[in-house]
């Protein structure tokens, strides 16, 4: 089932692009990441499919809603995490979250859910502390209790660990694993691609267009073949001649005692070639895939993409 | 729904503005200081400018003016009747309490949760923009109209106290509870929206006080108009000026939900 929808949607401020032509589907219970530089219209989508700003051309729907004509609606079944997570810091931690659920025709009784969600989110013991007196980690964490509370079927992050010390980011990112788990749809916006990598299922890479949209693998592919290392005990010359005589051997290189090689399928050639090799005289230590970094991928998606401009 | 979010919004600026020293006071102390203002202006005058009042023109026009709308001040010596006339004058200047609140506390609502990122976590709930402005808008207003309310029973008792209590069966009239139960609330909610409306507009603050400093000017007007004796405002009129801005609360709550641009409060503001 599609939770997300998008069709050539658009958004110009003036004459200025700041989102064009975005298609895209995510399904329900899917993680998907929002990848892209500083005023590549992350946002803007992120409010344009949040039903907080219009779109010049082109439609979204979320969670069945048209953003742009059913807001109310759309906004009782979207949850989201804005980047700088906004509480009256003279109200405490516990009334700023009743007052929010005030505005949600499904919570009956706001008390009674803000006490679980800030329970979830390991707040309660200083539910009546007032927000001007909690940390950045502390204040993430209820804007993620807000922006959950109303139990939604779309939950938006834009930057959800922007700005916070690792320990309190990884338990950010813990959270937002696990509503993963639960089958929440999510769009994460984030600058942290190692991030992106480890939350989301697939990555949308934006630049004003759409630059790709992925599985994390998948993108690479685009970019970089597949390569096998397998590491010996010690360098062989013996053994990468034979490894090179190999029908589904497409190129191998030595680096020391390591022999870094492509293959036509890797799943599939891979136990022939240990055996080859050891055959040779070979002694193997290890056999892994060369892991590029999503950096690199992203970065020449970039690079593809202004190249193309200028 | 709507009733519960509007009430939702006032228990929540309620408890943010008497949690603020600066707001409360000027809540609570700031229609005591107009209210005592008034009072010593009327004292003032009485004392050292009364004889003088008798002979300008302007104020001859509107004692003829009080004199046909309450005849038996002609029983009256001219000093006490200047004093009448000022007494009454008084309860329009009562109508200043609530525009100065409201410009001193309304003109901050949005503009203050577009500075502190809560208004963008408000935007992505279902609360609608009149729900919103309103629940805004009678936050502000009920006090200053209780305020009003409490500063006008402290002006009865001053004036008793001043020795003119025989004066209040000139000054308690019809046109006074008029005032103070129909025109005062719909002044008060009037400055409150335009308030809220001048801040959902501004960029900052600063223009946002600016903005809304033009809500005083009406209520000026209708003091000017009383002082100058143009016009003496009977109850009939009073309930026709309460009228007006009873349709002018309506008018401008759609006005400022139209002016409410959720878009450029987003985009633009930064």
């Amino acid at each position: 089932m599609v939770a997300i929808e998008t069709s050539g949607l658009s958004r110009y401020f003036g004459k200025t692009a700041a989102v064009e032509d975005l298609t895209l589907e995510v399904q329900t219970g899917e993680v998907l990441g929002l990848l892209g530089p500083n005023g590549a219209g992350k946002t803007t989508t992120v409010r344009m499919l949040a039903g907080m700003i219009a779109p010049t051309k082109g439609y979204a729907i979320v969670a069945g809603h048209r953003t742009d004509r059913d807001v109310e609606q759309l906004h009782e079944v979207i949850g989201m995490l804005t980047e700088t997570p906004g509480f009256y810091n003279r109200l405490s931690a516990k009334r700023n979250l009743e007052y929010f659920a005030g505005f949600y025709s499904s919570i009956d009784s706001p008390s009674r859910q803000v006490e679980e969600y800030l329970r979830l989110m390991g707040l309660w013991e200083r539910c009546d502390d007032k927000v001007g007196t909690f940390s950045r980690g502390m204040k993430h964490r209820l804007a993620l209790a807000r922006a959950l509370m109303h139990d939604p079927q779309v939950l938006f992050l834009d930057e959800p660990t922007a700005g916070l010390d690792p320990e309190a980011a990884a338990e950010v990112r813990k959270m937002i694993r696990r509503l993963g788990e639960q089958g929440h749809t999510i769009l994460l916006c984030t600058h942290n691609l190692t991030e992106a990598e480890t939350l989301c299922s697939r990555i949308a890479v934006l630049h004003t267009r759409l630059l790709a949209l992925d599985a994390p693998d998948q993108l690479r592919r685009r970019f970089f073949r597949r390569q096998l290392i397998v590491q010996l005990e010690a360098s062989n010359a013996q053994v990468a001649q034979t490894t090179r005589k190999l029908p589904f051997v497409q190129e191998v290189r030595e680096q020391g005692a390591e022999l870094m090689i492509e293959l036509t399928d890797p799943e599939h050639n891979r136990p022939e070639l240990v055996k080859a090799i050891v055959e040779a005289g070979g002694r193997v230590l290890a056999v892994s895939e060369k892991q590029y970094p999503l950096e690199e991928v992203y970065l020449r998606l970039l690079h593809e993409e202004t190249g193309n401009e200028s | 729904m709507s009733r519960r979010r509007v009430r939702n919004i006032l228990r929540k600026e309620w408890v943010l503005l008497f949690t603020d020293v600066n707001s409360a006071l000027v809540v609570t102390l700031l229609p005591f200081l107009v209210a005592g203002q008034g009072i010593l202006y009327i004292w003032l005058v009485f004392r050292f400018g009364s004889e003088a009042m008798l002979t300008t023109p302007v104020f001859q026009t509107a004692l003829q003016k009080l004199a046909e709308a309450m005849p038996a001040v002609t029983q009256l010596a001219g000093a006490e009747q200047i004093l009448v006339l000022l007494l009454n004058q008084f309860t329009f200047f009562l109508l200043l309490i609530p525009t100065v609140v409201a410009i001193s506390v309304a003109t901050f609502s949005i503009v203050d949760e577009k500075l502190s990122g809560s208004l963008e976590a408000l935007l992505t709930t279902p609360v609608k923009t009149w729900e919103l402005l309103l629940g805004k808008a009678l936050a502000g207003a009920i006090p200053a109209v209780a305020t009003t309310w409490v500063s006008a029973g402290v002006f009865l008792l001053v004036i008793s106290g001043l020795g003119w209590g025989d004066l209040r069966v000139f000054v308690v009239t019809g046109g006074w509870f008029l005032t103070l139960f129909l025109l005062t609330p719909a002044v008060a909610l009037l400055s409150f929206m335009l308030g809220v409306a001048g801040s959902s507009r501004a960029k900052d603050a600063r223009s946002a006080q600016n903005t809304v400093l033009v809500i005083i000017l009406p209520v000026l007007a209708l003091i000017g108009i009383e002082i100058t004796g143009v016009l003496w405002f009977t109850p009939l009129l009073i309930f026709m000026v309460s009228l007006v801005a009873g349709v002018a609360d309506f008018v401008s709550l759609r006005i400022a939900v139209r002016l409410f641009q959720r878009e450029s409060i987003l985009v633009r503001w930064r």
